[in-house]
Order: C-alpha cells, then sequence, then structure tokens
C-alpha cells in the first residue's frame, strides 16, 4: 500500500518531536518508500556532522570587554543605561589572548614625564580632520589615504599610519595601553618603563622611554624597528630585547624572534629570520656565527637560551672572542643560562650595541 | 583556540530568579555569575555563526551580554530565560552580519588568515579538515536557516523553545531545519565515507 510521501515530517520524526501515532504513519510510509528513506538519510547524516562540532569556551578577554564598558555606564551615573555600545566594544578577543606585550625600555637620560593621579583621557586627531576626546574600547582606523596621531596622556604621541586598525584600551593608574590589530603605528614615548604598551597578536611591546615603529601584518605577524631608547617584546616568559636601529619580527603563536640590527649584512639578517622560522635552523647558525660583527653580538646573545648545549658553547665562544667575558660573569654561568649573568653580560656588550 | 572542549554544552539548568533579580539590581556579582552560566553557549553560537571567526564571536558575546544587562528589567519571566537569551544572540548574529555586509569588500582576510593559521597539529588533520567543511558548510547556509540548524543540534532547543527565540511557528522551525539538512547533506555528500561516525545499519 502506498501513502503520501511524508519528506515534511521526516526532520520532525528523526529529532522524536512527532506523536507516538504520527511516527507510526511515518514507519510504514518509510518501510515501503525509498525516495523518504533517502530523504531522511540526508537527515540523519546532517545531523551527525553538526553532532560533531565542540563547544568553544569564550576567551577571558570577553569579559574584561564587558567589564570594562559596565564601568563606564556606572562612571557615567547611567546604570547601565548609558548608550550600549555599538560595533566593537572591546572586540577581537581572541586575537589578543596570545598577545605579548611589547615593552619600550627607558633611555638613560632624564625624562620629562612626571606622575599624575588622574589619567587623561585619549585624543585623537585624523588628518582628514577633526580632533577629539576617545573612551577606552573605541577604535581608531585610518584608510589608505589618512592618517591619524593619538596622544598618549603626558607620555608621548602615536602617530597612525595608514590602513591601520588599532583599539583604545583602558587607562589605569596612568598605565596608556593599545592594541594593534593591523597596520602600522609610531610611537614617541618619554615615561618610566612599562607605562605605555602595545598589544599586538604575537607579543606586546612594551615602553621603556623610546621611539619605535610596530607593524602588525593581516596573519598578526608584527614587526618591530626601534628607533631611539630601547624596548622589550615580551611572550610567555620569552624576551626580545631591542635597542635602537635594530628590528625584531614577531609571529602569533611563538613570539618574538632574535633581534637583529638593521645594518647587518643582509645574508646575517636572512639567516635569522630562517632560523626563527625554523628553516634550516642549522645552516642558518652557521651563516649567524661566521657573518656576526661585534655589534651583532645582540643577535648571538639573544640565540644563547634559544639553541642546544653544545650550539650554545659555540655562541658563547664566538661572543668570548670579540668581547672577552669580565670577572663579573663566568663561562660556567652563562652556559647553564644563570639570568643574572646572562643580564650582566647583556649589560657589558650592550656598550657595543 | 579553545575549540574541541569536550563539553559540548552546559549541563546546568536554568539561572535561578534570583540571579536574575540581582543583577536587575545592577549586582555586578550576580551578573558575573550569569555570564559564567551562559558565555559558552552564546560564544559557540556566534562562533559558528561566523565560520569559526573568533573575533565576531567575542563582539556579539559581549553586545548579547552588554544588552542584556541593560534589558534586564524587561525580562518577565514569560519564557525560560535562555530562550530570551537565545534570542539576544540571534538577533545579534543577524544585526552584525547586516552591518558586515554594507561595508563587506568581498573576501574576508580574517577567514582566510584563520584559514591559514589552522593547517597544524598533523595528528589532529583529519578530524580538522571534517570540523572545517562542516563549519563551513554551516557558515554557506542562509543565516535563517543557519540560525536554526545551532539552535537545533548544537544547543539541543526543543521546537518550541526554538519557536519562541525565533519569533516563529513550529512548522516554520521545521521547515527551515529540513532545508538546512538537505542543503548541508549535499554540500558535505563528498565527505561520507571519511566520517562513517555510525556503522551502517545493519541489513
Amino acid at each position: 500500500m502506498f501513502t503520501r510521501h511524508v519528506d515534511k515530517s521526516l526532520t520532525r520524526y528523526s529529532d522524536g518531536e512527532l506523536t507516538a501515532v504520527e511516527e507510526r504513519r511515518i514507519d510504514d510510509h518509510l518501510a515501503s518508500c525509498s525516495k523518504c528513506r533517502a530523504a531522511l538519510d540526508e537527515i540523519q547524516f546532517s545531523t551527525r556532522l553538526m553532532r560533531q562540532l565542540s563547544g568553544v569556551n569564550a576567551p577571558s578577554s570577553v569579559w574584561n570587554g564587558i567589564d570594562a564598558a559596565l564601568t563606564e555606564w556606572r562612571n557615567d551615573g547611567s546604570a547601565y543605561g548609558g548608550t550600549l555600545p555599538t560595533g566593537h566594544v572591546f572586540g577581537r578577543p581572541l586575537r589578543w589572548a596570545v598577545a605579548v606585550a611589547l615593552i619600550a625600555i627607558v633611555s638613560g637620560g632624564a625624562y620629562l614625564w612626571t606622575r599624575e593621579t588622574t589619567p587623561r583621557p585619549w585624543e585623537v586627531a585624523h588628518t582628514m580632520g577633526g580632533a577629539r576626546r576617545m573612551a577606552a574600547g573605541e577604535w581608531v582606523e585610518t584608510d589608505s589615504s589618512s592618517k591619524a596621531r593619538i596622544i598618549v596622556g603626558p607620555l608621548g604621541t602615536v602617530d597612525v599610519e595608514p590602513g591601520t586598525r588599532v583599539q583604545l584600551g583602558q587607562v589605569r593608574d596612568s598605565e596608556y595601553r593599545l592594541a594593534l590589530s593591523h597596520g602600522t603605528i609610531s610611537a614617541e614615548i618619554n615615561a618610566p618603563p612599562r607605562l605605555f604598551i602595545v598589544d599586538t597578536p604575537a607579543s606586546a611591546v612594551v615602553d621603556l622611554g623610546c621611539a619605535y615603529t610596530v607593524t602588525v601584518g593581516k596573519d598578526g605577524a608584527g614587526e618591530l624597528h626601534m628607533t631611539t631608547g630601547w624596548a622589550a617584546l615580551e611572550f610567555n616568559g620569552r624576551e626580545s630585547l631591542v635597542p635602537a636601529g635594530a628590528i625584531c619580527r614577531t609571529k602569533r603563536g611563538t613570539g618574538p624572534g632574535t633581534p637583529y640590527f638593521e645594518d647587518a649584512s643582509i645574508a646575517l639578517r636572512q639567516a635569522v629570520d630562517d632560523f626563527d622560522s625554523g628553516k634550516d635552523a642549522r645552516r642558518a647558525l652557521e651563516v649567524i656565527l661566521n657573518e656576526a660583527r661585534i655589534r651583532d653580538t645582540l643577535t648571538l646573545w639573544h640565540l644563547l637560551a634559544r639553541v642546544n648545549p653544545s650550539d650554545r658553547q659555540r655562541i658563547y665562544d664566538r661572543i668570548a672572542a670579540v668581547a672577552p667575558l669580565s670577572a663579573r660573569v663566568s663561562r660556567d654561568q652563562i652556559l647553564a643560562l644563570d639570568p643574572d649573568a646572562l643580564r650582566r653580560w647583556r649589560e657589558e656588550l650592550a656598550w657595543k650595541w | 583556540m579553545s575549540a574541541g572542549t569536550p563539553e559540548r554544552r552546559s549541563s546546568s539548568g536554568e539561572i535561578s530568579a534570583e540571579v536574575v533579580e540581582a543583577c536587575r539590581r545592577g549586582d555586578r556579582d550576580a551578573f558575573r555569575s550569569l555570564y559564567e552560566a551562559y558565555k559558552d553557549r552564546v560564544y559557540s553560537i556566534a562562533y559558528y555563526y561566523f565560520h569559526a571567526d573568533s573575533d565576531a564571536a567575542g563582539e556579539v558575546t559581549q553586545q548579547v551580554f552588554l544588552k542584556l544587562m541593560r534589558e534586564m528589567s524587561r525580562f518577565r519571566g514569560e519564557s525560560a530565560f535562555s530562550t530570551w537569551l537565545y534570542r539576544l544572540v540571534v538577533n545579534a548574529c543577524v544585526d552584525r552580519s547586516r552591518s558586515r555586509r554594507k561595508d563587506a569588500f568581498g573576501e574576508d582576510p580574517i577567514v582566510l588568515e584563520r584559514m591559514a593559521t589552522h593547517a597544524s597539529h598533523e595528528d589532529l588533520f583529519a578530524q580538522r579538515e571534517v570540523a572545517e567543511s562542516v563549519q563551513q558548510a554551516i557558515a554557506a547556509l542562509p543565516a535563517k536557516l543557519r540560525v536554526a540548524i545551532l539552535l537545533r543540534y548544537f544547543e539541543d532547543l526543543s521546537y518550541a523553545d526554538m519557536a519562541t527565540a525565533l519569533n516563529c511557528s513550529i512548522g516554520t522551525v521545521a521547515s527551515r531545519l529540513s532545508r538546512g539538512h538537505r542543503l548541508l547533506a549535499r554540500t558535505l555528500a563528498p565527505m561520507r565515507e571519511t566520517i562513517a561516525a555510525e556503522p551502517p545499519p545493519k541489513a
């Protein structure tokens, strides 16, 4: 006996949303209709696929954005009745989940900065015209032909180059924080260390009193160029110190690469990039050892902690050949990666950088 | 990326009336506990709605909870709290895709970037490939079908709750699911052999 096709009820049938009577009617029809059986098979196949999806945990940065907005509402006295921020509140959270801080280091000179108890709000001027105060969480975006300048309270300025997207962070205890999504910014900061931080997808740049340019590509990888002073790139305990005239690349997931001077030989610069990306690292290390000048002990010093013990010995010998150790540091300490000894040696070597 | 958490969905039931009431009074701790109870469900729906775009998922989750906090006083308890929440999620997803379409230049570089960074962990590659294809197929569904499929098979909502959340009849829910299934099954037909999640039915 043939009954009417039941394809319209098959999803409910498969999901157990039918009454027992209806179910029996469908069973009877399916027994004799291959077309409806094929339709049911499609539904069950698609359901199985959906069941393979796993839950995704919201990263903690999502709450941080909500928390910041609630605080802002409360400070406005609007008891959560304030304007709901549209678009991005503190968006792109996962992107920052792997953020490393790019920390700039204060240069030796006296800085004019004086600690202010009340942090100033962000001020942003666009070349297209108009300057205004902006709140934490807002984005500054430039298109391919415009630029913007961000006034970082009393600390300095950040120029936002064309094609850039950067988010203003909370200003807390005189700490100013930006998040660079992609594009290029140039910062000139005159402040004690760690008061100005730029989060990038692959690391954080912590200002130590300096001028620098940070570029972040669409893939989240970044490049830091130091103009004056020092900065530190940090990610998951991995740190690269970058002095004026040097470059450091940083990759999502692995963090800061090995810094090198812009005036190093092309072969050395290429070899550092290869080493960092794990491309024929052995050959790359040979090139670095051969090409290194006194100044390139910057690169060699950073590699000490990033190679195996036998290569570490070779790097140590190469540095010691051009810049012998003082009595303050022993060879054994360096080969054992003693943090204090490494720091002292770096301070001595830094005179050549 | 946290995709791949074994727990598909929270087993916790409805949030208590006391918590809802405390949120209405502006109690931040209560709001936090409400957030903790629902954040992963909200995030997951948005994550898959926007083709595994964690940025979009984070933004939508923030929007949903901020809106929730602001409109808490309008929740009268006539439907389950979660149904009301799902409605906010659906609206936030749709609003976001609308606003994006206006300024879209075509290809989404974020999607491409994400696909590029996903190619790791060789041991999980086959699994990832399946997951990626499923995500892609879901993202390609028309918005109404996509939402319906996610609420039903990812969140296990009943047809009645879906009808409330989507503001439509149960018949419409069934028809959207049915169309969604047909499209998914046909798009992913080449994967039938790869997946073989269940043994073939015995003859």
